[in-house]
């Protein structure tokens, strides 16, 4: 999986993910956020539009990454969901604490 | 009709791991291009998850060797994994979701959400787990039995 951050003038961080968020991969995901909340940055989106495949370890390091922003006052947003995560979110009952936006400007103005 | 003809590997965890697996299902849908779509996110997400459960849970701390078959029969797709690990110590019957901010626990139910057979047995030192979907299409209705 590839990562990519942007940080934008409002202050807010986009991580772009491509590929696959699984066991293999989940691990730096979590390093990712973790190192954006140790620097301040609390207001996250994650771009899931280029993310092919989603499981649990992968859904767990989203949850993490909820955890890790709501203690310190900001949020982690998911943004472009494709039809398989989507499927996974619905299974897993993650709408209210992950609610999925359509793009990344929705999730921005929620966030 | 003939019998279908399994896609088989061996693999030897580490290094292999859940990506291995992808690019075998990668190989079974090529060949099998009328899975619909909806059949084969299901399929391979359920897949995934057990093959992450047997590769964390089963490894004795000396890596674990598995053997993965997956079948696509007209009506459903099955999978076997034969591992070398440890013997499987799961609840597979009415283990519910997990409270939603816990990171971990959801495996088993979803497979058992995205699957309409998940077996398991320990027989000579080894596990065998088999799962097993029906096609349901677009629609989401099985296939005629």
């Amino acid at each position: 999986m590839e990562t990519k951050v942007t940080r934008l003038p409002d202050g807010a961080t986009v991580v772009r993910l491509l590929g696959r968020l699984n066991m293999v991969s989940a691990n730096s995901l979590r390093d990712t956020v973790d190192d954006l909340v140790e620097q301040g940055s609390v207001r996250i989106v994650v771009d899931l539009s280029e993310v092919v495949f989603l499981d649990s370890s992968g859904l767990g390091a989203l949850i993490g990454g909820v955890k890790a922003t709501r203690r310190h006052g900001g949020d982690l947003r998911i943004a472009g969901p494709t039809e398989q995560v989507q499927l996974v979110l619905q299974l897993t009952n993650m709408e209210r604490i992950l609610a999925p936006h359509p793009t990344i400007e929705s999730a921005l103005q929620h966030a | 009709m003939p019998e279908p003809i399994p896609h088989a590997l061996t693999m030897s965890s580490p290094p292999d791991d859940v990506d291995t697996v992808h690019s075998m299902l990668s190989s079974v849908w090529e060949e099998n291009s009328t899975v619909p779509a909806i059949d084969r996110f299901s399929f391979e997400t359920a897949l995934v998850e057990l093959a992450s459960n047997v590769m964390r849970h089963a490894d004795p701390g000396s890596g674990i060797s598995c053997r993965l078959a997956i079948t696509v029969f007209p009506d459903r797709i099955e999978a076997t994994l034969t591992d070398s690990g440890k013997p499987g110590d799961v609840q597979l019957v009415g283990r519910a979701m997990p409270d939603e901010l816990s990171e971990s626990g959801r495996g088993i139910p979803m497979i058992r959400a995205l699957v309409d057979d998940l077996d398991y047995s320990r027989e000579e030192g080894s596990n065998s787990w088999r799962i097993s979907r029906h096609l349901r299409g677009s629609d989401g209705s099985k296939a005629p039995e």
